[in-house]
């Protein structure tokens, strides 16, 4: 047990820094993408000018693996468009991007989802379309997608593991270093990974029991 | 800024090493057919625990998954190659290694074990059980009634999803390249070590995978919908 | 003086690609005065009570409310231009609408979703809002509702809050979609006796319904429609006590037990 106590509670307070980083990191991602997907995904169905590229951006974030997609953010981007300027940025930009692109998905799936009927009774009484968007499109939308949206949170801390590679001084980050310093990884290992397991399994059943209250509340299926 | 963007698109250094590059490509799909065989295993065994009868059965199921679908994959790499060889070790007393493909393709395929277990289980309950009675009625035996009626349906109820996880579990064979696995992101940085041109390198890198997925998966989806077509209409 | 109709129904067609379904609708309809369509799906009942405001645009032909145009505005110097969608949306109030699919909202509550449209809309604030809700409420029996979410209630209790919503704009007319279809038969009762209480009250109404019994002693006449002309029309006896047209007379005896 002294092993437990020497590598894993006597270290707590590097690793609690770490873990704080994380939150901080995929948080920040979750918002970015939240905001940057909803705008994807109006984009796409509402701006035919731009829809071509909107749906490009969509399916090239979707489809390039995070691992690639964050090299290439933390690496190429500063050459390109001299931003990022820190890997602390490039580490959320990197996770918000991949999941602005899944989100606009799921919006979009959620828009359609909503009756054409729920929309009529609004123009029949005297609702403007973006009255009709704005009051009963987008929250109904929102509410059926909420489950989901919790869900990529859960992707989003998954994935943020990699942003230790670009040295962003996260949870996975902190226990690799003093897996260097003291040569005994089990431990250390260990815990770091039962951590994440907790982390995401909590969120994970957030989001169930949001599906399940929607579903009793508002008689909504989770999209 | 545009010299930037040109280098960055200029695929002349990507083509002068496509042999190693393409080495690498092909490790990533070697890693991913493994490891799919693993998690599709591992996953069917864990879904028909979670239908059992027994609770102990259904308690160990619901274990496995959620223990594995809640797990990063890039700890759980990290946790098989460096700890469970020690774990081993101490049990069997003696000292125990593996290269980091074994690690890999055990990570991942437990991983995403988790996942196709919950799509089997959803597949194998959508089955209405009348079909297992009209089955019975015409005398068949409950071996004939598995293979011939329920899995050929949930392998079609499964699919789309299914589609889903295998591009997910691709996507995740390019950070096997973290425990010098061989693949094309492994191979990519080590050009970028003596080269030192990360811009041309990585951007390639990015499209390559992207076009990769794009193609596969659309074809995949597309090959898949139109086989379930037949029966779904 | 002659009464300006309430609705008035002037040549209309519609047809979707080369399905011609209205071909020459024409009637009005007079201040508290109820009438009901009835005929075989496929008729045009439907699209014809949607083009009426405009939730389908007409091909051709034009429906008046109180002798307003819905379609088109006849300027001062007498030209007539297409109206714009913001006017369609005002002259839009005045027509209540009940679908049968309810199309509650479903992230309001019941008292959200009846003074959504008369705080958005008319500019009410919310304070008169919530005491015309409740009164419209009321109206349908279901005060003690106006705190849930339209999920919790039956199917029937979904209609009466769809009409306490199409109430609260104090329309001139309400147009119902076949109001009924869509619930269990001992859910319909509570429905049409809130449908007659309006009728009573002198609500001007065009009702698309399957319910023979409310079309015959709650309106005061009856359209049936075929093949998306007006086959016939008159007060409800002489189409269920002689009707002279053939079609007619073969629908109504599917419905006679």
């Amino acid at each position: 047990m002294s092993n437990w106590e020497r590598l894993v509670w006597n270290q707590r307070e590097i690793l609690i820094k770490g873990l704080l980083v994380t939150i901080e990191v995929c948080l920040i991602a979750f918002a970015f993408a939240i905001v940057g997907g909803l705008i994807l995904c109006l984009v796409r169905m509402y701006v035919r000018p731009l829809r071509p590229l909107a749906i490009a951006l969509i399916e090239f974030f979707r489809a390039t693996p995070i691992f690639v997609q964050l090299m290439w953010v933390a690496y190429v981007w500063p050459e390109l468009f001299g931003w990022p300027n820190t890997f602390f940025t490039a580490g959320w930009l990197a996770l918000g991007l991949q999941s602005s692109g899944y989100l606009a998905e799921t919006f979009r799936a959620g828009i359609e989802a909503v009756p054409a009927g729920h929309r009529e009774a609004g123009y029949s009484v005297g609702m403007s379309p973006f009255q009709v968007f704005r009051r009963i499109v987008l929250p109904e939308t929102l509410l059926t997608v909420a489950p989901s949206i919790v869900n990529q949170f859960t992707v989003i801390v998954k994935s943020s593991t990699l942003i230790s590679v670009i040295t962003v001084p996260d949870l996975m980050l902190q226990a690799l270093k003093l897996v260097h310093v003291w040569f005994e990884p089990i431990e250390i290992l260990t815990a770091t990974a039962a951590a994440y397991i907790l982390f995401v399994f909590l969120v994970s059943a957030a989001g169930k029991a949001l599906a399940d209250f929607h579903r009793r509340r508002f008689g909504l299926a989770a999209a | 800024m545009s010299d930037a963007l040109l280098e960055a698109i200029n695929p002349a250094m990507f083509w002068e090493y496509r042999l190693v590059l393409m080495r690498g490509l092909a490790f990533n799909a070697y890693v991913f057919f493994s490891s799919a065989s693993v998690a599709l295993a591992v996953g069917l065994m864990a879904a028909l625990l979670r239908v059992n009868r027994a609770w102990p059965f259904r308690w160990i199921g619901t274990l496995h998954v959620e223990l594995f679908r809640n797990a990063p994959d890039y700890i759980m790499i990290v946790w098989v190659h460096f700890v469970l060889p020690l774990l081993l070790g101490k049990l069997l007393g003696q000292r125990i290694e593996w290269p980091p493909f074994v690690s890999a393709v055990v990570a991942l395929g437990f991983v995403y074990s988790g996942y196709f277990a919950e799509t089997f289980r959803a597949g194998i309950q959508s089955i209405p059980l009348g079909h297992l009675d009209a089955g019975r009625a015409c005398g068949m035996s409950e071996r004939q009634i598995l293979w011939r009626i329920v899995l050929p349906q949930v392998v079609r109820r499964m699919l789309p999803e299914a589609t889903n996880q295998f591009v997910s579990l691709f996507k995740a064979t390019t950070i096997v390249s973290l425990i010098a696995v061989p693949d094309l992101m492994y191979q990519v940085s080590m050009v970028i070590q003596t080269e030192m041109r990360p811009l041309p390198l990585y951007t390639s890198a990015a499209l390559t995978y992207f076009a990769v997925i794009y193609v596969v998966a659309g074809t995949l989806r597309l090959l898949s919908e139109r086989w379930r077509n037949k029966i779904y209409a | 003086m002659v009464e300006v109709p309430a609705i008035r129904v002037v040549e209309l067609r519609k047809s979707f690609g080369t399905l011609d379904v209205l071909r020459g609708v024409s009637f009005d309809v007079h201040r508290g005065n109820v009438v009901s369509m009835i005929g075989a799906s496929g008729s045009g009942k439907s699209t014809l009570l949607r083009c009426i405001n405009r939730l389908e645009t007409p091909s051709a032909g034009e429906v008046y409310i109180d002798g307003e145009p819905m379609g088109a505005r006849v300027g001062a110097n007498g030209q007539s231009s297409a109206r714009p969608l913001v006017e369609i949306n005002r002259m839009r109030r005045d027509l209540g609408m009940v679908f049968q699919q309810f199309n509650l909202w479903p992230h309001m509550t019941v008292l959200g979703n009846v003074i959504e449209a008369p705080i958005r809309v008319r500019g009410m604030s919310r304070k008169d809002a919530r005491a015309l809700g409740e009164e419209c409420l009321a109206q349908v029996h279901l005060s003690e509702k106006s705190s849930e979410y339209p999920a919790r209630l039956s199917g029937g209790q979904q209609q009466r809050v769809a009409i306490a919503r199409a109430l609260a704009m104090r329309p001139k007319a309400m147009l119902f979609d076949e109001p009924t279809s869509s619930l269990d038969p001992e859910l319909t009762d509570e429905v049409l006796s809130v449908m007659r209480e309006l009728a009573g009250r002198g609500m001007t109404m065009i009702v698309v319904t399957h319910e023979m019994g409310f079309a015959r002693d709650a309106s005061d006449r009856v359209m049936f429609l075929h093949n998306g002309q007006i086959e016939e029309e008159g007060p409800p006896e002489q189409i269920f006590g002689a009707p002279r047209s053939e079609r007619c007379r073969q629908f109504l005896s599917k419905y006679r037990q």
